[in-house]
Formats: C-alpha cells, sequence, structure tokens
C-alpha cells in the first residue's frame, strides 16, 4: 500500500533530508537520509530498521509515560540523532508542517551532540544532522 | 510499508475489533473490521481509513495539538458514515493499539461515533463495541 511520496528538500553528498507523512513511508534505501515525518516519535522500531541518518517528528503532546516520545531512546541505541517538535508547533501527520513550522521540544542523546536543542526550528535540527550524516563519509 | 499482524479481540457474522499499532497497516482487507489502533487521528490517518472502507476506528488524539490535527482525520470518516473516535493522549500510549483498546478514554467523537452514543469519557471497550454492534446491525 503506498501513502505517499518522499520530498527532497536538501542533499549533501550522499545524504538527504527527506519529507514524509508517515515514518512507515521510509525503506531501507533511505540509509544515507535524514527524515521529516508526519508521525509521532513513539516506537522508533522501524526508523532503527531502516537505518537512517536522522529523524524529527512529532511529539504528540507527549501523552502518557511519554509514549510520544519513548522511540528517541531506541535510535539512541543505534547512534542516530533523532528529535521531535511540539505538537502545538505543527500539525500531526503532515511531515512538510513538522519541517516548515516545527519547534524541537525534545532530542535524544546524538542529537545533543550536535547541537540540537529544545526551541530550535525543526528546519535548523535537520540541517545539523545532515550535516552530520555528510561528514560521516 | 510496515506489515504487522493485528490481534482480533472479537468476531461475529464476519465482523471483527482488531487491534494494530499503525493505521498505515489496514488495508481493503480491512473493510469488515473495527480498527483500533496507537496511532494519532491525522487527516492522513482519516485518508488510509476511508480508503480501506473500515467499519469504525478507535485511534489516539495526540494530544490535539495545532489546528486540532491529531484528531482531524476523523471528519473525513464522517463524509463515509464511518464512525470515528479517539482517545485522551494521556489515557493511553500513543503507537501502542493494545493500550488504546484497554486503557484509552474517548476525547473525542466524529458525528457518525455520537449518532451510536459513543461520547467523550467512555472507555475505548465500549466505544468499539458500540461500533461492533452497528456493523453487525448494518448487515
Amino acid at each position: 500500500m503506498q501513502h505517499g511520496t518522499q520530498k527532497v528538500v536538501k542533499t549533501a553528498g550522499k545524504s538527504r533530508i527527506i519529507i514524509v507523512e508517515t515514518s512507515s513511508d521510509v525503506t531501507a534505501e533511505n540509509s544515507n537520509d535524514v527524515i521529516v515525518t508526519g508521525s509521532h516519535q513513539g516506537s522508533g522500531k522501524h526508523l532503527l530498521a531502516c537505518s537512517i541518518k536522522g529523524a524529527i517528528g512529532n511529539d504528540a503532546g507527549k501523552g502518557k509515560e511519554n509514549a510520544g516520545i519513548a522511540g528517541l531512546k531506541l535510535l539512541d541505541e543505534g547512534g542516530i540523532p533523532a528529535a521531535a517538535v511540539n505538537n502545538m508547533t505543527a500539525r500531526i501527520g503532515d511531515g512538510n508542517s513538522t519541517y516548515e513550522q516545527g519547534k524541537i521540544s525534545a532530542a535524544n542523546e546524538a542529537a545533543r551532540k550536535l547541537g540540537i536543542t529544545e526551541g530550535m526550528s525543526a528546519r535548523d535540527a535537520a540541517d545539523k544532522m545532515l550535516e552530520a550524516a555528510s561528514k560521516r563519509k | 510499508m510496515i506489515q504487522e499482524v493485528h490481534k482480533i479481540v472479537k468476531e461475529s457474522g464476519g465482523y471483527r475489533i482488531i487491534i494494530a499499532n499503525s493505521a498505515t497497516s489496514i488495508d481493503e482487507k480491512n473493510k469488515n473490521d473495527v480498527v483500533v489502533d496507537g496511532s494519532h487521528f491525522g487527516v492522513n490517518v482519516g485518508r488510509y481509513a476511508a480508503q480501506a472502507g473500515i467499519k469504525g476506528m478507535i485511534g489516539n488524539d495526540a494530544g490535539k495539538g495545532l489546528d486540532s490535527a491529531g484528531v482531524a482525520g476523523m471528519k473525513l470518516l464522517d463524509e463515509k458514515g464511518i464512525p470515528g473516535a479517539a482517545v485522551s493522549a494521556m489515557s493511553a500510549r500513543i503507537g501502542n493499539g493494545t493500550s488504546t483498546y484497554e486503557e484509552g478514554e474517548i476525547s473525542t467523537a466524529n458525528e457518525a461515533a455520537k449518532k451510536l452514543g459513543i461520547t467523550a469519557g467512555m472507555s475505548a471497550k465500549d466505544a468499539a463495541d458500540k461500533m461492533f454492534e452497528a456493523a453487525l446491525k448494518q448487515k
């Protein structure tokens, strides 16, 4: 089942910043990409399996047991920088909104090492992940 | 795409209540199902559910958020007469369909769901039962 397209907003070497409406649109072919998604950051399992270079999603209001950002920890275990935007700054389910309007509310350790902090725009955070990805080669 | 084995919690007369972690795992094969899932209920989710032509959906309101995007998809279902509702993000863990079903409390329901007596504060389980009964009566 095909839901959406992957929109490329920036390229650096082999790596790209890609916008998707749902993280389930990401595949193993995105292993060089930084993903900006409309999805919550609750699981991380699928993104980890795709070995991407970074991910920014929606914090879904964080919610019960901070489930909306629980995936950030799992991505940390894979050394993948990941962050989430405050759900009051971007429309969940809309990856363009995450990218254009989102302000970071949570970041994992790998993302913090790149200088990604709360309050930063998703765009700037994605740039930092892309820069790190292009340097890794 | 994510493949998922759905948990069936109720089955009668060809209709089922199923649990999915992600709404992206449902398709036309679920057209006789009431789907309880862990996803938010944004516009894209409403689109997947409408395309699959399911009998009802209960998701997570994701704290509603900007422009109430977390529950914006249930309007699309109303256009097709499909009942849709969401549980409060503080009552269930987003991304976990079992949590929606076992722990979720309804915060928002569309018109089709309200017609079935689904209201804010109701348990997701009871709301799913109402959708399921309505599906059986439609036969």
